[in-house]
């Protein structure tokens, strides 16, 4: 892929989408919605199954863009009851090939989350705490994660447009709607020539928008600094909580291996499973992860500790919904960029399964 | 049903109804069963307190609580195409007696009992006539304990995503603030 030029706006360009027309604006991709609505003459004619076969081409080179490109970007992170500036710098490493990279709030919490080589640092000012996780085995994960195929037609209507222009950027727009109530739709304002998300609209099943993240300045660089992915909080006095021994030494899970969710919606598979050591816990969690090849949900099962049933409870952040509760003797939480009502249901469905732990419920097979 | 009526019904769960507004909405609860049953999803699904980053029920699972809710006492609801495949095993939590009980019974009549940190239990709305179902929520903010542990399974979720989303979930980390609201569900039976 060539390198472009530098995409470098003025504030100004915080402006530039009000140039989107009405309908991009506003309009989010609901489940069922008849798509494409708003295509313009340049894909007018194109047959329906090119442009699905098109558009999904471009997911995956937006994937491939976000992580293989050098880039350094502000940008606006929107929600029902907030507007956040933010700053994503992310680097390649040239001798692992790793993604390393800082995210930091601007204007909001100060918060700050930091993917080393080996671990991601999260650093949370307004609590005084730094969380620090580990870093899978992203290659072999990523290989694991279903690719944005024709199975994804089943569950998601794809359509691809030319938009408006985006930070002096010629612009595709790809709308991913879903055909269910169980995972959320997008629309996405992709660079022409990098792919590139310049804009991005999460939005639910009622067409509401859950978040928003609109890039104001982009740089796309052949390189950086490694200075500019070192964390800007000072964590003096912070408690850095880590997640814990090494899976080798701690116990290994007795009974909760056998706890799976009997549910999860159609075209959801299990693509992981793995043990999660948990801050303040000497059991790891099991960790499940389950993908349609565009959301991903996943299902931690954890003893109780002691700490006895507790009543189930539903959080947010951002757009990603957990849901925890009570399930024999065990902690159970589902957390994925999913609607809360699909994390609930994924969740309370968690029952022992009879015959191999690892085997996948039937119902996660598209 | 039009939006000035769901717009009561979220104001009314959230506590934030005028007062002179609950009876009236309250009166038409009684002689409406759309509505008691547009209540009744708002309420259980749980996206009914709106607090924030709160969303509303999506069509789908709103229309399975009305189903639960027509279905005759006692009568198993057909259960979907995945869970006929599935067995028996998973009681989707609309299903469960008590709640469907619960739900009949808020047909009838409806109290909504919300407790708030700022404001203890405040019983915001009751109707005038019949048995009383109290549908109880709470809505809080989360010890930093809770807060710590949320935010590492979103930690490690993330590492286990595209690109894409996570890049979203880890903003969306980045945006919580530090008041970020739990709600909790104590219609639910602990199993």
């Amino acid at each position: 892929m060539s390198r472009p030029a530098a995409i470098h706006v003025a504030a100004a360009c915080l402006l530039a989408f009000a140039g989107v027309s009405a309908a991009e604006a506003q309009t989010v991709p609901v489940a069922g919605e008849p798509g494409g609505a708003t295509a313009d003459a340049s894909t007018a004619t194109t047959p329906a199954g090119d442009r699905t076969s098109d558009a999904r081409s471009w997911l995956e080179r937006m994937s491939e863009a976000l992580a293989t490109l050098n880039y350094d970007g502000l940008f606006t992170h929107s929600s029902a009851t907030q507007t956040e500036s933010m700053r994503i710098v992310h680097r390649v490493d040239r001798g692992s090939g790793r993604s390393l990279e800082r995210l930091v709030s601007l204007d909001g919490s100060g918060r700050e989350v930091v993917r080393t080589r080996e671990e991601v640092h999260a650093y949370l000012p307004d609590r005084k705490v730094v969380l620090v996780e580990p870093r899978g085995d992203e290659g072999s994960l990523l290989k694991a994660l279903p690719t944005p195929g024709p199975k994804l037609d089943k569950y998601y209507d794809l359509s691809l447009r030319k938009g408006h222009r985006i930070l002096g950027r010629d612009i595709m727009v790809i709308d991913v709607r879903p055909k269910d109530a169980y995972r959320y739709g997008y629309r996405l304002w992709l660079d022409a020539e990098t792919a590139m998300p310049l804009r991005s609209v999460v939005g639910d099943g009622a067409g509401r928008q859950v978040e928003q993240i609109l890039f104001t300045r982009l740089e796309i660089k052949d390189s950086i600094p490694a200075a500019d992915i070192e964390p800007t909080v000072d964590a003096t006095g912070f408690q850095w909580v880590r997640t814990g021994r090494k899976l080798a030494a701690m116990p290994q899970l007795p009974a909760s291996h056998g706890l799976r969710p009997v549910f999860v919606p159609p075209g959801f598979r299990l693509v992981a499973s793995r043990l999660q050591p948990m801050p303040g816990s000497p059991v790891p969690a099991q960790h499940l992860i389950f993908s349609d090849g565009i959301a991903a949900i996943s299902v931690f099962i954890e003893p109780a500790s002691g700490l006895g049933p507790r009543p189930p409870e539903a959080s947010s952040m951002g757009s990603a919904n957990a849901y925890s509760m009570s399930i024999q003797g065990h902690v159970v939480t589902a957390v994925g960029e999913v609607p809360a009502a699909t994390v609930r249901e994924i969740a309370s469905s968690v029952a022992p399964l009879s015959g191999s732990a690892t085997a996948v419920p039937a119902s996660t097979t598209p | 049903m039009t939006d000035q009526i769901r717009e009561q019904l979220s104001a009314l769960l959230d506590g934030e109804l005028p007062r002179d507004e609950i009876g009236l909405l309250m009166r038409r609860l009684g002689r409406d069963a759309e509505l008691r049953r547009a209540f009744g999803s708002y309420a259980l699904i749980g996206e009914t307190l709106r607090a924030p980053g709160g969303r509303i029920a999506t069509g789908g699972f709103a229309a399975r609580v009305s189903a639960a809710i027509e279905a005759p006492a006692g009568v198993a609801e057909a259960p979907s195409s995945v869970h006929t495949k599935t067995g028996a095993a998973h009681v989707a939590i609309w299903k469960r007696p008590a709640v469907r009980t619960a739900l009949a019974a808020s047909a009838a009549a409806v109290a909504v009992v919300l407790f708030r940190p700022d404001a203890g239990t405040q019983q915001v709305a009751q109707s005038d006539a019949g048995p009383v179902v109290q549908f109880a929520a709470a809505s809080y903010s989360p010890t930093p304990a809770q807060s710590q542990r949320l935010a590492s399974y979103m930690v490690a979720h993330s590492q286990y995503s595209t690109p894409m989303v996570r890049r979203n979930v880890l903003t969306g980390l980045l945006a919580a603030d530090p008041g970020l609201t739990t709600v909790s569900y104590e219609i639910g039976e602990a199993r």
